[in-house]
């Protein structure tokens, strides 16, 4: 009898490694995983010139790995692969200020979010502009793949001059050289830039578009995205989130209200 | 000499194997028996493990986490409301007080609920634990912005800039911190529900083949006992025996039958009541945040973008249609396109469903004529909007889904009722049927070896 039940275990332990979801693999049958990061945001995700990767993203990265007791490592992408990755396979979890919206999630199954961001506006030391309405008429900087300032148009109906640029470094010397009168995006993108800065651009601190910051996985992995979901409670419950907030915008001029562990997805 | 013994021999140690044998065939049986009885009372102990869990710990808790979320997102549009009236809506203004204070209790029963039904879940019982704390720190000042407020005796719509940074306060401590921390664990009895299915949708069929093959097994070897019995004893019926054979086919059938019960059962209370249960209970616990967004997009001029785009991106998750700002989605939905997705896509079925689409829309129209009065300048007008027109129409909405959450609840509680009385019935003739199919055996076998002494 016990012979027959050991057949018994062995062959539904045999169907819950081969079809436990439904034929794909979770992040959780894997031995080590890859996490895509950002390359290009300094203080998020950053790819410092020994190869290696730093910055509020990359830490978030770690503890998650961490906590799902994986050997990991890190992939730099930019805003416009990141589906791409989770897509072919290139990386298991994108943590990339991957911002969660219902037009991604038909792509992308997000687990978090990890941190609730807003969008704010980045000036000149001096500049009078502490709204999104102060934005009317003025010139603000888009950089090519970021939706941020087109979003102050549409979104916010805000008739500002929209002028583009190809990258964070050339939007933030046009902002210097009063080419243009702002940088908008993401907060935590905004303060990285101001600190590596240092030339004292000022943050407004006006919280406007909410975005929830979540981890991507490929579409399908609800148990993988629930692990992560319970590591993101972890991270804000035994107090790292709010050490590697301080950590990395602590001194940027980015004001934090409540650090609490946010309202999640949901999985499914 | 050697050739008669070799003769004489041959019926000795005969005669001696025949009880051997006997023993032999019968101890085979009665371990395949016991197989077939080990094989029902793990799978119907795994199935009664999945409907206690699925049915008695995370359905309930999902229920009660979602009232949690409830009772705090409302005492949070109750302050907000009673402080856009000013001193023009007196009676109004009690109400909402009213309101807040049995809200208030509704959380703290709630929250007693969660706790209890999360015995083990350390992190669970943290975050019980942390609402309870901050929920303190909220009335007080809840309770120093409603107080500010009512000093300030201002015309309906924004307060003083001093009663708006105390709400700030309040609302960003409920919103940013509470009201996460009750989602999420709505959101985690989905997980342990997900999870807890996933195991058994798995294990019961399995067992249910093993239930099978154990009951093939011990049927053959009491037919083989008979048959052996039947030859040697030239017996053509050993009626304890056969009664007990039949006994045995009726446990294997009526056992089976139940496993199978019980896979349904598991699969229409996940599939057709949990699932959509939760997704509804997230949908009503975002949609009274909307409400609350509504009061404090007035409330709060400075903030009045942000809030306006947290209402914007809360309808998306819910009904999704196409729109780059809140105008075009309220355009969008108006016109009625039943080709959406979000979180209510796959929901809205039948004619429950198609109450709540309609209420939806309702809603939505109203929040449409109360933002152009916001924009045009007409504060009074939008107040009176905001307390009358749109709070009808929010309520009939989160009825409808409340009706159609209801109808699945019912299909949930029945298939869980149905899983557990179909196991009780089993649980209750298992040990009649293991005497009964024992002593018939010992029945059948005992005289016979009794015949050897």
């Amino acid at each position: 009898m016990k012979r027959v039940l050991a057949v018994v275990l062995v062959l539904a332990a045999a169907v819950v490694a081969g079809c436990g979801m439904g034929g794909q693999e979770s992040i959780l049958d894997k031995e080590r995983l890859v996490i895509g990061v950002r390359s290009d945001l300094p203080s998020v995700g950053f790819r410092k010139p020994d190869g290696t990767y730093d910055g509020f993203d990359v830490d978030v990265a770690r503890y998650i790995g961490l906590k799902l007791g994986k050997d990991f490592t890190f992939l730099g992408v930019l805003a416009a692969d990141r589906e791409k990755v989770l897509g072919n396979g290139r990386a298991d979890l994108v943590v990339a200020t991957f911002t969660i919206d219902q037009e991604r999630k038909t792509r992308v199954l997000f687990a978090g979010p990890y941190h609730i961001s807003y969008q704010d506006i980045l000036t000149r030391q001096g500049e009078t502009i502490s709204n999104v309405r102060d934005l009317e008429g003025r010139r603000i900087c888009e950089v090519k793949g970021s939706n941020a300032a087109q979003r102050v148009v549409d979104e916010r109906e805000v008739a500002a001059q929209v002028v583009p640029f190809p990258d964070y470094k050339q939007c933030l010397a046009a902002l210097k050289s009063k080419q243009v009168d702002a940088v908008t995006t993401n907060d935590v993108i905004l303060a990285g830039l101001a600190a590596q800065d240092g030339s004292g651009l000022r943050l407004a601190n006006t919280q406007f578009n909410e975005q929830r910051t979540g981890v991507g996985l490929a579409k399908g992995d609800v148990p993988g995205c629930e692990a992560v979901n319970r590591a993101i409670t972890a991270m804000y419950q035994d107090g790292t989130a709010a050490k590697l907030l301080s950590k990395w915008f602590g001194t940027s001029g980015l004001k934090f209200g409540t650090i609490a562990v946010p309202q999640f997805e949901g999985c499914s | 000499m050697t050739l008669v013994q070799t003769r004489g021999a041959p019926p000795a140690a005969h005669r001696s194997g025949v009880p051997g044998r006997i023993r032999i065939i019968s101890g085979i049986t009665v371990a395949s028996l016991a197989l077939l009885f080990a094989a029902l009372a793990v799978g119907s102990s795994s199935a009664r493990d999945g409907l206690r869990i699925i049915g008695r710990d995370a359905g309930p808790q999902v229920v009660a986490t979602a009232g949690l979320y409830l009772a705090l997102s409302d005492m949070d549009a109750q302050v907000a409301n009673a402080i856009v009236m000013g001193d023009a809506y007196p009676g109004q203004r009690r109400d909402a007080l009213a309101r807040y204070t049995q809200r208030r209790g509704e959380a703290n029963t709630a929250l007693l609920k969660a706790f209890e039904l999360s015995s083990d879940n350390q992190a669970e019982r943290m975050t019980v634990q942390s609402v309870l704390d901050g929920l303190g720190q909220y009335e007080r000042l809840a309770g120093q912005a409603l107080l500010l407020d009512e000093r300030a005796a201002h015309a309906p719509g924004p307060p003083p800039a001093e009663v708006v940074r105390t709400y700030r306060a309040a609302t960003d401590l409920m919103r940013l911190v509470l009201l996460p921390q009750a989602y999420n664990l709505t959101l985690e009895s989905g997980t342990i529900v997900r999870s807890t299915y996933d195991d058994k949708a798995l294990m019961v069929p399995l067992v249910r083949v093993a239930v099978v093959l154990a009951g093939l097994i011990a049927l053959g070897c009491l037919i083989w006992l008979q048959v052996f019995l039947a030859r040697r004893f030239r017996r053509v019926f050993g009626p304890a025996l056969l009664v007990a054979t039949i006994a045995t086919a009726v446990a294997l059938v009526f056992g089976v039958n139940v496993l199978g019960q019980d896979e349904e059962a598991l699969r229409t209370a996940k599939g057709a009541g949990f699932d959509s249960v939760l997704t509804l209970a997230k949908a009503r616990a975002i949609s009274n945040s909307m409400q609350g967004d509504q009061s404090r997009y007035l409330l709060d001029k400075e903030r009045a973008d942000t809030y306006e785009h947290t209402y914007l991106d809360k309808s998306l998750s819910i009904i999704y249609f196409e729109a780059g700002n809140l105008r075009t989605y309220h355009s969008e939905v108006g016109k009625g396109s039943k080709d959406f997705f979000g979180m209510l896509g796959p929901e809205l079925v039948g004619k429950e469903g198609q109450d709540v689409f309609r209420a939806y829309r309702t809603f939505q129209a109203t929040d449409q004529r109360f933002r152009g009065l916001v924009a045009s300048g007409r504060t009074n007008d939008a107040v009176d909007e905001r307390l009358k027109a749109v709070t009808t129409a929010f309520t009939a909405y989160d009825e409808a889904l409340m009706a159609l959450a209801e109808r699945h609840q019912s299909v949930f509680k029945r298939a869980i009722d149905t899983g557990e009385g179909a196991l009780d019935r089993l649980w209750g003739l298992l040990p009649y049927a293991i005497g009964a199919i024992g002593l018939l055996v010992i029945a059948g076998v005992w005289p016979r070896l009794k015949e050897y002494r």
